[in-house]
C-alpha cells in the first residue's frame, strides 16, 4: 500500500552545476507499475535514486503514503531496489543474498527461512540456494537480485533497467515474469529503462523523461497516440514516426511537392493562426500503405519519395524513401511488398492518422478529433484503424 | 604447405631445428644459472665446513641435518626467526587492516582533497630510505622505541603503507558501486559495509598485499640494521650478517643458517608459486 | 555531523540543509567515517614518514653531535660539494642506476619471449626463473661472494677449468670489476621480476595483432622488432623506471658484498650516507641528512623527468 509523490524535485550537482532533473513533479498510485522511459542521461535514474534514497533531492518533496521521504534514510524508507548490475553479493551463497537485508532488520531467524524459502520457490531459485552467483546463468542471476527485493516485502520496488543485459529470449521471458509478479504481490513498482517495448509492454503507466524534464505521463497506448511532442512521438514506436517540416497552406493542407494531405483532424480555427509557418507533420510507418485504396479513405495524404533501401524482415517490409526535400521517411509494408530501389513511389496515408507539431516549441497541436479523448478513448477510438 | 615448398624445404626445417636446439640450450643454461646456486647452497647446508673445505662442490654424504640443530640451537637462528616472524607477522597483519581501510575510504567515498591525499600517501613509494632513516632512528630513541622489536614493527608498517594503499585502492575501485548501493538500501552502515561486503570481496587482493608485504619484509636489511643493535633482537636478515661477520669462514653454518631464513619464503613458493608472482609483480603488470 | 552539514551545504546552498548524515549519496561519508577510515593511515604516513623526512631536511642545517645540536646553516653542503667521496658515490650510483636496469629489462623480455614462444615445461621455467627474486639481498649477496670467491667461487673454477686461468681474479676486490660484479648479481636477482611482468604484457597483447604479422609474412626477427617490442613499449618503459628507482635507493647488496670498497669503487649514496651517520664514528648525523635530502631531491627529479620523457600514460608505479 503505497502511493508515491513527487513534487517539484530537482537534482542538481553543486551550486552552479548542471541540472539533471528538473521539476520532476509526478504521483504514482498504489500498486501501480510506473516506467521511467526516457535516453540515457534523461535524468531517469537519477530519479529513482532519489526515490530510493540513494543520492539527496536537491529541492522539492518526496513522499511516500503522504510521509516526507527527503531525509529518510534509504533503509527506512521500506523500499527495495533491483539494480541494472543485479549487485548480488559475490561471496555469499543465493540464500545469504536473499537473506542479508532481512538480518540486518532483525528478522527473526526463522521468519527469515521461511521468506527466503517462499522467495526461492516462487522464482524457481530452490536448487541454486547453496550457490554463489558466479555459478549462474544471467537469468538466474536476475532472478536472485528479484528475489532479494522481493523477499523484503517492502511497500515500494524499484528497478534500474533490469533487463538490459540479458539476451533478447531471457529479456521476454523474464518480462513476463515481472508482470505476473507485479500482479500476485500488487506493490507499487518503478521501473527504470531505456526501451520502448518494455514500456509499452509492462508499464500501467509510463513517464516519458527528456533533458531531466518530464515530457508526458499517461497510459502506454494513450502517450502512444497522443504524444504531446516530437520527442515523445519519435522515441515511442519502432520504427519511429516519421516527421516531416513543412509549411502549413491555407485551407488546412499541406501540400508541397512531395507531401499532399488534407488536414482532417484539427479545427480550422486551431490552425488559422499558423497559416503561412512552419509545422512538423507526423505519420507513423504503420500507417503508410503504397495503394491509396489501402488506407480506406476517400482523400487520403500523399508522400511521394524515392526508394533508397527495402528491408525485407520476413513478417513485414520496410521501406526507406527520400522526399524531394531530402527528408527521409520508413514505412512498414506487408511481406509481399516488391520495390525497387531507385524506384520513386507515393505512400498513403489516413488524413486521421497524422500527427502536428509545432515546428517551434515541438508541442503537439492539439488535434479536434480527440482532444475530448485524450484519455482511454484516443486508443479504442483509433484502434479500427490500426491494420 | 611449407614442407612440400620446393626451395626453402631443408634449409627451413633445418634452420627451424637449429633455433629450436639453440632456444633448449640457452633456456636450460639459464635455469642452471638461476637455480644452480641455490642447489650449491642447499648442499653446502647439509655438509660441514670442513667437508666443504675439501671440496665445494661435492655432494653431500653423509647428509649432515644436524647442522640445522645446531644453526637453530648453537648459533641463535631460532632467536632470530621467531624476532622475524614476531615482527614480520605483527607488520603485516596491521599495515593490511590500516592500509585497507585507507584504499576503502580513498577508492569508495568523495570527499575534497580525496586525490591529493591518495597522491601523497602514494609518492612517498618512491622516496629514497635515507631521508627517513635517519630521522626515524633519533625519534625512536627519543621515544625509547629504539632497539625495540617493537619500534621496529612499526617502522616497517610505515614502510609498506604506500604500497598497500595503492594495490588495495586500485582493486577496491573496481567493486561495482550498485554493491554499496544495495548494502546501503539493506540498512548496512559504512564500517558494517566495509568488513561485510569490501574485505570478503577484496579477499584476494588483500591476500596478494599480505603476501607481497610478507616477503619484503621478511627480507628487509637497512632499516633493521640501523634500527636494532641488541643480538636478542636481531631479525633473520641482520643475524645472518651478524653471523657471516662472527664466522667468516664457518660456511657450513652459514649455509644452514640461510637455508633457515629461505625455507619459509620457498615453502609458500611451493603452495602458492601464482599468488607469490603475482604479487610480487602487482605493481608493474597492469 | 557538522562537518557533513558543511559539506552538504557546499552542494546545495538552496532552502533546506538536509538532515545530513543520514540521506545521502552512498559515495559521500560523514567526516567522522571517513576519519575511522583514514586516520590511522594518517597517523601511520605523518608520524613516521612526513615527520622523519621533514625532520631529515631540517637537520642537515646542523651538526649533530649526540643530544648536542648546532646551527651551521648551509655548511653541509657546501662541504658536500666539496667531498670526493660524495661525487664518487654519486657517479657509482648513476652508473649503476642508468645502465643496469638496461640490462634487467633487455634479460627479461628476452626470457620471457623464450617462454613464448612455446617452449615445454614453460610454467615450471616461469616458477623457477623467478626464485631468486623472492630472496633476501643478504642471501644473494653471501651466495654471490661465494660463487665470486677467489679460491673456490664457481666463476675462478670455471675459468681454470677452461684454461684460462690467467683471468681468474678476486672479483670483488678489484677495484676495475666490482661494480660490474655487483651489477650482475643485482641483475642475477630483478630478471625473474622482469620476465614476468613482460610475459604477462605479451600474453595481453591482442593476439589478431601477432596473427597479422605473421600473415604479412614477419619473420621472427621482424615480428619482435616491429610488432611486439613497440606495442611492450609502456611496459618496458615503466619496468625501466622501476628498475631506475630500485638502483638509485640500492644498499643491502653492496652493504654486504663490498661495504663500498675496494678504494670506494662500489661506493653508492646509499651506502656513503650509512658509514657517515652510523659507521664511522664520526658521529654527525647533520651531514648524512644533507647527503640524504640532496639524493631525496635527485631520485624525485629523476622520477619525475624520466616520466615525462618515457611519457608513461598511466601514474608511476612503486
Amino acid at each position: 500500500m503505497a502511493v508515491v509523490q513527487l513534487s517539484k524535485i530537482c537534482k542538481r550537482y553543486g551550486s552552479g552545476g548542471p541540472v539533471v532533473v528538473d521539476n520532476v513533479d509526478v504521483t504514482i498510485g498504489d500498486g501501480e507499475f510506473m516506467v521511467l522511459l526516457g535516453p540515457s542521461g534523461c535524468g531517469k535514474s537519477t530519479t529513482l535514486r532519489m526515490i530510493a534514497g540513494l543520492e539527496t533531492i536537491s529541492s522539492g518533496t518526496l513522499s511516500i503514503n503522504g510521509r516526507t521521504m527527503n531525509d529518510v534514510p534509504a533503509k527506512d524508507r521500506d523500499i527495495a531496489m533491483v539494480f541494472q548490475s543485479y549487485a548480488l553479493y559475490p561471496h555469499m551463497t543465493v540464500g545469504e543474498n536473499l537473506a542479508f537485508g532481512l538480518k540486518r532488520r532483525r528478522t527473526p531467524p526463522a521468519e527469515v527461512k521461511r521468506r527466503v524459502g517462499e522467495t526461492a520457490a516462487m522464482l524457481g531459485l530452490v536448487p541454486c540456494l547453496d550457490r554463489k552467483p558466479q555459478a549462474l546463468s544471467g537469468g538466474q542471476r536476475q532472478r536472485v537480485a528479484l528475489g532479494r527485493a522481493m523477499v523484503r516485502e517492502p511497500m515500494v520496488f524499484l528497478f534500474d533497467e533490469p533487463l538490459s543485459n540479458l539476451d533478447a529470449a531471457l529479456r521476454v521471458n523474464t518480462r513476463n515474469e515481472l508482470i505476473k509478479q507485479h500482479h500476485r504481490l500488487a506493490s507499487t513498482m518503478i521501473y527504470v529503462t531505456h526501451d520502448q517495448v518494455e514500456a509499452m509492454t509492462m508499464g500501467t503507466r509510463i513517464c516519458v523523461m527528456n533533458g531531466g524534464r518530464v515530457a508526458q505521463v499517461g497510459r502506454p497506448l494513450d502517450v502512444y497516440w497522443n504524444p504531446a511532442d516530437t520527442f515523445v512521438a519519435r522515441f515511442l514506436g519502432s520504427p519511429p514516426m516519421n516527421l516531416f517540416t513543412v509549411p502549413l497552406a491555407a485551407g488546412d493542407r499541406i501540400r508541397t511537392p512531395a507531401i499532399d494531405t488534407a488536414l482532417t483532424r484539427w479545427a480550422p480555427a486551431a490552425l488559422a493562426p499558423l497559416t503561412g509557418q512552419e509545422v512538423v507533420l507526423g505519420v507513423r510507418a504503420e500507417d503508410l500503405h503504397l495503394a491509396a485504396a489501402s488506407t480506406g479513405s476517400a482523400e487520403a495524404g500523399r508522400i511521394r519519395g524515392r526508394v533508397f533501401a527495402v528491408e525485407p524482415l520476413g513478417a513485414e517490409t520496410l521501406l526507406a524513401v527520400e522526399t524531394e526535400g531530402g527528408a527521409e521517411c520508413t514505412a512498414r509494408l506487408p511481406r509481399d511488398t516488391r520495390a525497387e530501389v531507385g524506384a520513386v513511389v507515393d505512400l498513403f496515408f489516413r488524413p486521421d492518422a497524422a500527427f502536428l507539431f509545432d515546428a517551434r516549441t515541438t508541442a503537439a497541436i492539439p488535434a479536434q478529433v480527440r482532444s475530448a479523448g485524450t484519455g482511454p478513448a484516443g486508443a479504442p477510438g483509433r484502434a479500427g484503424a490500426i491494420p | 604447405m611449407s614442407v612440400d615448398a620446393t626451395l626453402p624445404p631443408a634449409a627451413g626445417r633445418g634452420g627451424f631445428l637449429a633455433s629450436r636446439t639453440a632456444l633448449a640450450v640457452v633456456i636450460a643454461a639459464y635455469t642452471a644459472y638461476t637455480l644452480g646456486p641455490f642447489l650449491w647452497l642447499a648442499t653446502m647446508s647439509v655438509r660441514t665446513t670442513g667437508e666443504i673445505s675439501a671440496d665445494h662442490y661435492a655432494w653431500p654424504r653423509p647428509f649432515h641435518w644436524e647442522q640445522f640443530r645446531i644453526a637453530w640451537v648453537d648459533s641463535d637462528f631460532a632467536t632470530y626467526f621467531w624476532n622475524s616472524t614476531v615482527v614480520v607477522v605483527a607488520a603485516v597483519a596491521v599495515v593490511t587492516l590500516v592500509g585497507a581501510a585507507a584504499a576503502h575510504a580513498l577508492a569508495r567515498y568523495r570527499f575534497r582533497g580525496n586525490r591529493i591525499l591518495y597522491g601523497i600517501l602514494f609518492s612517498s613509494i618512491i622516496f629514497p630510505p635515507q631521508i627517513t632513516l635517519i630521522s626515524l632512528y633519533q625519534i625512536l630513541v627519543d621515544y625509547g622505541l629504539y632497539n625495540s622489536l617493537l619500534g621496529l614493527t612499526l617502522v616497517y608498517v610505515s614502510l609498506q603503507l604506500p604500497l598497500t594503499v595503492y594495490l588495495l585502492e586500485g582493486f577496491f575501485a573496481r567493486i561495482p558501486q550498485d554493491l554499496f548501493d544495495a548494502a546501503k538500501m539493506d540498512g548496512y552502515g559504512d564500517i558494517e559495509i566495509f568488513r561485510r561486503i569490501v574485505l570478503p570481496i577484496g579477499m584476494p587482493a588483500i591476500a596478494t598485499t599480505l603476501i607481497l608485504n610478507f616477503i619484503q619484509l621478511w627480507n628487509e636489511f637497512l632499516f633493521a640494521v640501523v634500527l636494532i643493535t641488541d643480538p636478542d633482537k636481531r631479525t633473520l636478515p641482520i643475524g645472518i650478517r651478524a653471523f657471516m661477520g662472527d664466522h667468516f669462514q664457518d660456511i657450513g653454518m652459514i649455509a644452514a643458517g640461510v637455508m633457515i631464513s629461505v625455507v619459509p619464503v620457498i615453502v609458500a613458493y611451493v603452495f602458492f608459486s601464482e599468488k607469490l608472482i603475482r604479487g610480487m609483480t602487482a605493481g608493474a603488470v597492469k | 555531523m557538522a562537518g557533513t552539514s558543511a559539506l552538504a551545504a557546499k552542494t546545495e546552498p538552496a532552502e533546506r540543509v538536509p538532515a545530513s548524515g543520514r540521506v545521502s549519496d552512498p559515495r559521500r561519508a560523514s567526516w567522522p567515517v571517513l576519519l575511522v577510515f583514514l586516520a590511522p593511515a594518517l597517523v601511520v604516513y605523518l608520524g613516521l614518514t612526513a615527520y622523519p623526512a621533514v625532520r631529515t631536511i631540517y637537520d642537515s642545517l646542523f651538526t649533530i653531535e649526540g643530544a648536542e645540536r648546532s646551527y651551521v646553516g648551509l655548511a653541509n653542503y657546501r662541504d658536500l660539494l666539496g667531498d670526493e667521496t660524495f661525487w664518487i658515490a654519486v657517479r657509482n650510483t648513476f652508473v649503476w642506476a642508468f645502465v643496469a636496469p638496461i640490462l634487467d629489462v633487455a634479460t627479461g623480455l628476452l626470457l620471457a619471449l623464450a617462454l613464448y614462444a612455446g617452449v615445454p615445461f614453460a610454467r615450471f621455467l616461469r616458477v623457477a626463473w623467478f626464485t631468486p627474486v623472492l630472496l633476501s639481498y643478504v642471501v644473494v649477496a653471501i651466495l654471490w661472494m661465494w660463487i665470486y670467491n677467489y679460491d673456490w667461487g664457481v666463476v675462478n673454477e670455471g675459468l681454470r677449468a677452461a684454461g684460462l686461468g690467467t683471468l681468474a681474479r678476486s672479483w670483488l676486490g678489484d677495484p676495475n670489476t666490482a661494480l660490474a660484479a655487483l651489477i650482475v648479481t643485482h641483475a642475477w636477482k630483478w630478471a625473474g621480476f622482469n620476465m614476468v611482468v613482460c610475459l604477462a604484457a605479451i600474453h595481453a597483447l591482442p593476439s589478431e595483432v601477432l596473427e597479422a604479422a605473421e600473415l604479412d609474412n614477419c619473420g621472427w626477427a621482424a615480428k619482435l622488432r616491429h610488432v611486439i617490442v613497440p606495442m611492450l613499449r609502456p611496459t618496458l618503459l615503466n619496468l625501466y623506471v622501476l628498475a631506475f628507482i630500485g638502483k638509485m635507493k640500492v644498499f643491502d647488496l653492496v652493504w654486504i658484498m663490498t661495504g663500498g670498497g675496494p678504494l670506494w669503487a662500489t661506493e653508492t649514496v646509499s651506502t656513503y650516507v650509512y658509514k657517515r651517520a652510523f659507521n664511522w664514528n664520526t658521529f654527525d648525523l647533520g651531514y648524512p641528512s644533507a647527503i640524504a635530502t640532496v639524493w631525496f631531491g635527485v631520485v624525485c627529479a629523476a622520477v619525475i623527468v624520466l616520466n615525462r620523457i618515457f611519457k608513461t600514460r598511466d601514474r608511476l608505479e612503486y
